[in-house]
């Protein structure tokens, strides 16, 4: 960059007060005729640093309050609607008790100022690897409801997500709500980040992890990686290894191992790749660890 | 211990309320009628000649007002030495590092002027770069400055005792290679000023931590005599060192545009363009050599240093100058020589930064020391208790101590509960560490060094004290308001300070290597005197004394030993002022260095005027599996000769810790074939309140003689003793020497696995 | 163009913004209330912290026009010269400030977090505080002042 900018390039400001007047403004290509935009603590930073051409207009949702929930059905499960801060998620005792990692995570997003803003819809819809909800979310088995002026689809979240800072969402889709079902509730997850500094920093490793055992032999596994691979992912290989296994000392390391293996870290400021595939292996068998004790965390609510 | 009325004791600072409320203005938040706002164009290449810069479309672009490029500067370079004069405001001819300002805009409004500057065109020749001081140093190097020869910038040598008869008469000798980083001051707010040319000449608002020093860059770069240049300064936001002694490529085009346009113009810069441009700490290579005698007495050190410079020399001869004269202390030293390069790259400047010098060769003598002790056997604190320098002493290149409470302040530290956690942190992954260092006061360096007061008698008994010595959030001000007012007998409230205004306050170099309350307090308390005596004269008229008679207490003056001669400071002031057809009573005092002896080129005798000492330990917890490591409680036992304000001296030493911690554990710029990779707060990572260690403050109180009220300086030395305490704590917890800063997580990782084959 | 009508510090107040202007930048440009500061404009420092609709929020990264019918609350708004803030008191009393850049946004913080918990423990104040960056006071006397305050709120003052 050759000048430093501290005013923001132009653009045009909307911000419809309904779904079906947000799809009017999107017409056109997203990211270069719109962007839509909540919390805005992603997209302004891009804005200012002129990382990509200014979109023509910016489609602020904040006014479409039927977007703004947190709701638990016993039956359905946990919905998040795309207005919902990640500080109302982290402090959600509904989420705390049914979905521990998500609160967690949530949880360890930056600091307050732009928890009190940020979504955790755009936190996934950012689409940074490093995002700490993502990982957290993909072992909960999180699908994504979106709609647009043709209709709805649910879309998993492991597809959700396909390459760094980009998502499956088409031009005029816009997030409505995020899915994680009942089937996933229950104290067994968590979420552990690892950064040099205790707040603000991306993670340089993100883990979550979803267990359950039963008489000493794991029913089911799920693992969550972030900031190891283009898009948040999960650890397929590694829960293979330890689902249906004897839980030992032996069968946890060898799951972190396999994870660790099963990842594509890259080098980068935040860290080398082979920093991060041993970070993953250690944080791995913490995480399952974790989610066998039974003990929780802590939470905020 | 003297009773003082304010002296010593923890007064509220005297603009605490103007910041609580948000009402103290900085640079950004001044404005002015028809103010136009400059943009700088930088230097996307570390290294390029500059083939043509093409202005035209940026100059009618609609709201652009002026255009300028580093020709419309006559040529003019400034440096910190006559010598040394290599950098221009603009780059000229080739740009040195990346984001080296290559052109400027004003308009009416920094929009336009962001969106101008990217239309000047400039075309570049790429040059091969240079990113490694030691790569630079080699003959074929590319070469930052054209007829500079290896890419040295500056060479400093030192050659005390007989190092060579001393490690032969040595236990044990060790070499060992050091490296400190690169890291920066730090400041929040941005360099930002407002600048006018008028017919009263220039007048610049900035954010300046030595207005005086950009005043003579202004004149000489404006050609205007002194007498025209007006430095004011608002509040600033911090400063530490570097940048913001300095003048930047906006002050000299906000100020190059207002004369072209005649109206005011602002600048501000924001905090990727600080971290990418700023000046920086220097990024120390250094090759330790030390003796010592098997009951650890120390016998010699030898140090070879590799600065790397960045683009220019700025203020580099005296960090190398630093970094060599203050490393003998704070230990007895019989033995030294010390071989200093700085070398140019295509990076920014390194310059000046808190705890300048002595943060690069004191860590790595630090450290070595205690790698020694170790193989000895001996105790830490014992191989310190044993080498430590006590007063009076003058070290080898006669540097000369009157006051030091460092064994003092090791003795504390070892009735501590801290202490007797070391080496009992087993495999949980906590260690303690200790260390001990000492910084300068007083700071001198070659050119004007002088501090001057005025104290103007208002009629009804409050005063006017005027100082060019800066505050910039360090609490000078408050501290030396303090000092005329235990002078002169009256309350805080009585003095009032104005801010640094080049022409109305007296020349002042301004703040840095901690001068401010040991000479502006010595200039304040001469003027104070000052004023006292001609006060006095009036009283002793009217009760028929000696003037000499006369003391000024509780806003009173009175005779000594006679208090019923005695009248109310106002009252005094009234009969003054009032005298025949009016007096005005003004008082006035500069500090001044004696006359000893003081050899630049040698090192050889005082760089200040006294030498605090400080003695810490630190406590880490490190993760061992991941090489996460957090300091958890530090206790500082510091003696800066007697704490003038403690609540400030405690603040200071609280916040020159918690930097030191970010430098050792956090921060560092990432840089890749001249490109700084990490550019912003989340990514070059300073302390925030979630980091921090409980800090404890422990005063050692020695009076020195030559400070005012006893006063050294405060809050530098712990900047130096906080990395090496931490590295001793680190060894204390995972067994291994870290010896290049900063110890991330991954150094630790590495190491630690390293280890286990 | 757009307008808006904002309450700020209690006071009702209509502008016109631009799109592309920030709240901070209307705050301190339009409405003249240079406490809230600029030290990164990235949401990553809290110098310019205001509390919106309640909650505290980086207003460099809220563009002003979002602010239409909302609430701000700036440093000039928590307490003034003549009635300081307990917060503002404790950080005068007990060292909270040093350069005072970060301030502004620290006693926003500070007094946000006090509000939602009277009485909060050494780390809930750090924690509360972790999205103001200060490099002058090493947090210590900040942390100290909060405290302070807490107690003195406690203990009958302002709330």
């Amino acid at each position: 960059m050759t000048v430093f900018y501290r005013r923001l390039p132009k653009f045009e400001y909307v911000s419809p007060k309904s779904l079906s007047e947000a799809w009017e403004f999107m017409q056109g290509t997203k990211g270069i005729d719109y962007q839509v935009f909540a919390g805005g603590t992603d997209v302004i930073p891009k804005l200012k640093r002129r990382q990509n051409q200014a979109p023509k207009c910016l489609i602020d949702i904040k006014g479409i309050h039927e977007l703004d929930y947190i709701r638990y059905d016993a039956n359905a499960g946990l919905a998040i609607g795309a207005l919902a801060s990640v500080y109302s998620v982290a402090h959600s005792c509904l989420v705390s008790e049914h979905h521990p990692a998500l609160a967690s995570a949530a949880g360890k997003i930056a600091a307050p100022q732009i928890q009190h803003r940020a979504t955790v819809a755009g936190n996934i819809c950012n689409a940074a690897p490093s995002a700490d909800t993502a990982p957290a979310l993909l072992v909960l088995d999180a699908t994504v409801r979106c709609v647009s002026v043709s209709g709805e689809r649910i879309i998993p979240l492991k597809d959700f997500f396909t390459g760094p800072l980009q998502t499956a969402l088409s031009d005029g889709e816009i997030v409505k709500e995020i899915l994680v079902p009942r089937s996933s509730a229950g104290p067994d997850s968590c979420y552990f980040k690892l950064s040099p500094r205790r707040r603000l920093d991306l993670a340089v490793v993100g883990v979550a992890a979803f267990v359950r055992a039963n008489n000493g032999v794991c029913e089911e596994i799920r693992l969550g990686l972030g900031s190891v691979g283009r898009t948040p992912l999960r650890a397929l290989s590694a829960e293979s290894s330890f689902r249906n296994a004897r839980i030992t000392e032996e069968s946890i390391e060898l799951a972190a191992k396999t994870a660790a293996e099963g990842c594509w870290p890259r080098d980068s400021i935040r860290g080398s790749a082979a920093y991060r595939r041993a970070m993953v292996r250690v944080l791995v068998a913490r995480a399952i660890k974790q989610c066998l004790s039974g003990k929780p965390l802590g939470t905020l609510c | 211990m003297e009773k003082y009325s304010v002296i010593g004791k923890s007064v509220p600072r005297v603009d605490a309320v103007q910041k609580a409320t948000g009402d103290a203005k900085f640079a950004a938040d001044l404005s002015l009628p028809g103010m136009l706002w400059c943009k700088i164009l930088r230097s996307p290449h570390p290294h390029a000649k500059i083939l043509n810069i093409d202005t035209g479309q940026a100059e009618s672009h609609p709201g652009v007002k002026a255009v300028c490029t580093g020709k419309d500067f006559g040529g003019w370079t400034w440096g910190f030495m006559p010598q040394t004069r290599d950098e221009p405001p603009l780059a000229v001819g080739k740009v040195r590092y990346q984001g080296e300002g290559v052109a400027a805009v004003a308009a009416v409004d920094e929009e336009t002027a962001e969106e101008a500057a990217q239309l000047i065109r400039v075309d570049y020749e790429e040059l091969p770069g240079v990113f490694d001081p030691e790569e630079a140093m080699k003959p074929g190097a590319p070469a930052v400055h054209d007829h500079v020869q290896n890419n040295q910038s500056w060479e400093f040598h030192m050659d005390f005792g007989d190092v060579e008869r001393a490690f032969e008469e040595s236990d044990i000798v060790r070499e060992d290679r050091f490296e400190t980083g690169r890291v920066m001051t730090g400041y929040l707010e941005p360099p930002a000023a407002v600048a006018q040319y008028d017919s009263n000449g220039i007048t610049l608002w900035g954010a300046k931590q030595s207005p005086y020093f950009v005043y003579r860059h202004m004149a000489a770069c404006f050609n205007l005599p002194l007498n025209k240049i007006r430095i004011i300064q608002p509040f600033i936001g911090a400063g530490f060192g570097g940048t913001k002694n300095d003048s930047v490529a906006g002050d000299f085009c906000s100020v190059l545009f207002s004369k072209r346009t005649g109206r005011p113009v602002k600048f501000v810069y924001n905090m990727e363009e600080v971290l990418k441009t700023a000046r920086r700490r220097h990024n120390f290579i250094i090759h330790s050599k030390m003796g010592m005698k098997k009951d650890g007495t120390l016998m010699a050190i030898q140090q070879k240093s590799i600065a790397e410079g960045g683009a220019y020399t700025a203020i580099g001869p005296l960090t190398l100058y630093l970094s060599g004269a203050l490393t003998t202390l704070p230990y007895k030293l019989p033995n030294f020589r010390y071989d200093a390069y700085r070398i140019f790259t295509n990076h920014p400047v390194g310059a000046a930064m808190r705890g300048h010098g002595a943060t690069h060769t004191r860590f790595a003598a630090e450290v070595q020391m205690d790698i020694i002790a170790e193989e000895l056997g001996i105790d830490a604190m014992e191989v310190r208790l044993k080498n430590a320098v006590t007063a009076p002493h003058e070290t080898i290149n006669k540097v000369t101590v009157k006051s030091c409470g460092l064994t003092e302040g090791l003795k504390t530290l070892r009735n501590t509960e801290l202490w007797h956690r070391r080496g009992k942190g087993g495999a949980s992954g906590r260690g303690v560490g200790l260390s001990a260092a000492s910084y300068l006061g007083g700071a001198r360096q070659l050119g004007h060094q002088s501090c001057a007061a005025v104290i103007r008698l208002c009629e009804d008994g409050t005063v006017n004290y005027l100082t060019g010595a800066t505050d910039c959030g360090q609490g000078s001000d408050t501290v030396l308001i303090q000092i005329v007012a235990e002078e002169m007998g009256l309350r805080m409230e009585d003095v009032s300070i104005k801010r640094v205004d080049t022409a109305v306050t007296p020349c002042d170099p301004g703040s840095y290597g901690s001068r401010v309350t040991i000479l502006a307090g010595m200039a304040a308390q001469r003027a104070a005197q000052d004023v006292k005596s001609q006060l006095a004269q009036f009283a002793a008229n009217e009760w028929k004394v000696q003037p000499g008679d006369i003391e000024f207490r509780d806003r009173k003056a009175f005779v000594k030993d006679r208090p019923e001669l005695s009248m109310s400071f106002e009252k005094l002031s009234k009969i003054a002022c009032y005298s025949r057809s009016g007096a005005v009573i003004i008082g006035r005092g500069y500090s001044q260095y004696g006359l000893e002896r003081y050899d630049w080129d040698k090192g050889l005798g005082n760089p200040g005027t006294s030498y605090s000492f400080t003695a810490q330990l630190a406590e880490v917890k490190v993760d061992l599996e991941t090489g996460v490591a957090r300091c958890e409680n530090t206790i500082l036992a510091h003696d800066c000769g007697r704490p003038l304000n403690p609540l400030n001296v405690h603040a200071q030493n609280q916040g020159g810790t918690v930097q030191g911690l970010g430098q050792t554990l956090y921060e560092e710029f990432l840089m890749d074939q001249g490109i700084t990779r990490n550019a912003s707060l989340t990514h070059y990572k300073m302390p925030l309140s979630t980091d921090v260690p409980n800090i404890e403050i422990i005063d050692i109180i020695t009076q020195d003689p030559d400070g005012p009220y006893g006063a050294k300086e405060a809050s530098e030395g712990c900047i130096v003793s906080t990395p090496t305490a931490v590295v001793s704590a680190l060894k204390d917890a995972t067994g291994i020497w870290f010896k290049t800063l900063p110890v991330t997580p991954e150094k630790i990782y590495w190491a630690l696995q390293k280890k286990k084959e | 163009m757009k307008h808006i009508e904002i309450t700020i510090n209690g006071k009702r107040e209509e502008l016109d913004v631009a799109p592309s202007e920030t709240l901070l930048e209307m705050i301190r440009e339009k409405l003249f209330l240079t406490g809230t500061k600029e030290g990164c404009g990235m949401g990553e420092c809290g110098a310019c912290t205001v509390v919106m609709d309640g909650v505290t929020v980086n207003s460099c990264l809220v563009l002003a026009a979002e602010a239409d019918g909302k609430s701000i609350v700036t440093i000039e708004g928590v307490g003034t010269a003549e009635k300081l803030h307990p917060v503002q008191e404790a950080f005068v009393k007990h060292g909270g400030s040093q350069c005072g850049f970060c301030t502004p946004g620290m006693i926003v913080s500070g007094t946000y977090l006090l509000k939602k918990n009277p009485r909060p423990t050494e780390e809930e104040i750090r924690e509360g505080l972790a999205g103001n960056f200060c490099r002058c006071t090493g947090y210590t006397k900040i942390i100290e002042s909060v405290e302070a305050a807490a107690k003195m709120m406690g203990e009958g003052g302002d709330s």
